[in-house]
């Protein structure tokens, strides 16, 4: 289950005033969900019974290790994959397959090679039967705000991997879904990209107040972006821990409250760290590797400010 | 320009070895003409208009029992590519008949359609739709779940997320089929036009033969060529290049 953290920069999470705020304004509620998948070796538990609680136009990003069932969430809350038992309920529906209310952006971006970027970004529009000079300008518009209007008539294979993204965000910002759900969208990207996107997506956020649920594996990234960092641990994948980021924004990958709220939060995950470390050496047969997992500081290895 | 040149003194260079047998007298006329007959041949069978009459006739088959074959082969293809029960069985079925030359289906044409146009049309759709079906499959195939599933948040359902993403995403392999599929389809016109006697080109080749003409023969065959070479050269070569810039396919 969860539990808050609080120090310094951050705010207590006092459950009495979420739950009644959250009765008010609740985008999207996961409860008792549960998921596992068949393999080889037997039923694998990917996700075991996560409960959680999004807020009108808020900004949660869900970290985890790899293979601890992250993008499984994303893709279940997105209608994508089916769950084995538990309910979601988004804008207060219950989710029964993929909406328009929930527009993912996955980590490639997607764009379709045979449309160019303008009707990649009017394709849903299309599909909702908006008809051609709205669906233009409202595509237009989005392109606007990703800085790429310049770009409308490129082909797709034209355009960089950091663009392509924005595209991707255009596209999905210009259905006027309730919710954004990002799955590792800039994980793909060079550093200096995703320093750029990450300023760009809170100024998008800022101005639209989207809500979005945003998954990565890189804890300085969760904390530049989220108002609320959720922490899965891995097989099965359970709700680990909650951080609240009380930081000014728009925030920067390198100022130092982040870099420092991002020490602390490895900090706490330092023991899931290891376990993940350690997980991932035994399966691996090189001695060396046992070697430096029986130390006992696995932490220390280039992880890449990521668990 | 270069390679321009080179195929010029080449074919000049082919002309010039015809002619030169023809003039040694080796073989007797009506085996091997000389170009200059064979040129005089086209001259006047355009003049006449029984090449274009020949031309007219075979385009308007191979247009229909194409044209079927695309229909036919990409709904196959659809149904092959994206539902298990028809992989499974159609889909064997359809490899299987790869394996028979389409001349073989013409004893079926003709017990059923008789001698007449619907049985050459037959055999040129016989011909296409198969190669299309198999290009079908494996374009839907290769369609990257990612673009379906990116489509599907945005609203794509049922048929949308066929006419819009899988059968756009499946284009280049289609275009490949067709292109195929037309070399076969050209192929068992003329087939079909040898054997059945109702105008066309197949069937002036014939009347040359008939008539001991080789140098109709041989003009008939070089109008052959070149329709196949502009079908070609005009539409696929086109068509793919087309689909290779916008996919960025190609470099540069």
């Amino acid at each position: 289950m969860s539990e808050s953290i609080g120090i310094d920069s951050l705010v207590e999470l006092d459950y009495t005033n979420v739950k009644t705020e959250a009765q008010t304004s609740t985008k999207l509620r996961i409860q008792h969900l549960s998921k596992s998948f068949q393999s080889k070796n037997g039923k694998v538990y990917v996700l075991e019974d996560i409960n959680l609680e999004i807020r009108q136009g808020e900004f949660v990003c869900i970290v985890g290790p790899s293979g601890c069932g992250k993008t499984t969430l994303l893709n279940i809350v997105a209608g994508l994959e089916k769950a084995d038992s538990g309910e979601i309920w988004a804008n207060g529906r219950r989710v029964n397959g993929a909406g328009t209310d929930r527009v993912v952006i996955f980590q490639e971006a997607a764009l379709f090679p045979w449309m160019n970027v303008i009707k990649n970004v009017e394709f849903g529009l299309k599909l909702k039967g908006v008809n051609g000079s709205e669906r233009r300008n409202t595509a237009i518009e989005y392109l606007k705000m990703v800085h790429l209007s310049k770009f409308q008539n490129s082909h797709v294979h034209e355009l960089s991997g950091g663009m392509k993204q924005r595209v991707a965000i255009a596209r999905a910002l210009a259905m006027n879904p309730e919710m954004l759900l990002m799955d590792e969208p800039f994980s793909a990207l060079d550093a200096q990209t995703r320093w750029i996107l990450h300023f760009e997506l809170q100024n998008i956020w800022l101005k639209t107040k989207k809500t979005i649920l945003f998954i990565t594996h890189n804890i300085r990234e969760a904390v530049c972006l989220a108002d609320r960092i959720i922490v899965l641990s891995t097989t099965p994948g359970k709700i680990k821990k909650e951080f609240l980021v009380d930081l000014p924004r728009p925030r920067d990958d390198n100022d130092v409250n982040v870099a420092e709220y991002s020490t602390w939060v490895m900090k706490e995950l330092k023991a899931e760290i290891s376990k993940v470390v350690k997980c991932e050496m035994d399966t691996d047969s090189c001695v060396e590797c046992d070697i430096k997992c029986t130390t006992d500081e696995p932490a220390k290895m280039d992880i890449g400010g990521g668990i | 320009m270069y390679s321009i040149f080179k195929k010029v003194i080449f074919f000049t260079l082919l002309l010039g070895i015809w002619e030169l047998l023809f003039r040694l007298a080796i073989w007797p006329e009506y085996v091997l003409p000389s170009p200059i007959s064979v040129y005089k041949t086209l001259i006047h069978g355009f003049q006449d208009q029984t090449f274009l009459i020949g031309i007219a006739i075979s385009m308007k088959r191979i247009a229909i029992g194409y044209g079927i074959s695309i229909v036919i082969g990409v709904l196959l293809g659809l149904l092959i590519g994206r539902v298990r029960i028809f992989e499974e069985t159609l889909g064997s079925l359809i490899s299987g008949l790869q394996t028979l030359p389409t001349i073989c289906w013409l004893p079926l044409a003709l017990l059923w359609f008789g001698l007449n146009d619907k049985a050459i049309i037959f055999l040129v759709a016989m011909g296409a739709v198969l190669s299309i079906t198999i290009a079908t499959d494996a374009g839907i195939k290769s369609v990257p779940p990612l673009y379906i599933r990116a489509a599907k948040t945005m609203g794509a359902r049922g048929l949308n997320l066929y006419f819009e993403i899988i059968l756009p995403a499946a284009l280049p392999y289609i275009i490949t089929g067709m292109k195929q599929g037309w070399s076969f389809a050209w192929r068992s016109l003329m087939a079909g036009e040898l054997l059945i006697v109702c105008l066309g080109l197949g069937h002036l080749l014939m009347i040359g033969r008939e008539l001991n003409d080789m140098s109709q023969v041989i003009a008939v065959m070089i109008v052959i060529i070149i329709i196949g070479i502009l079908v070609d050269r005009l539409f696929f070569v086109k068509m793919e290049k087309h689909i290779r810039e916008r996919w960025g396919l190609t470099k540069g």
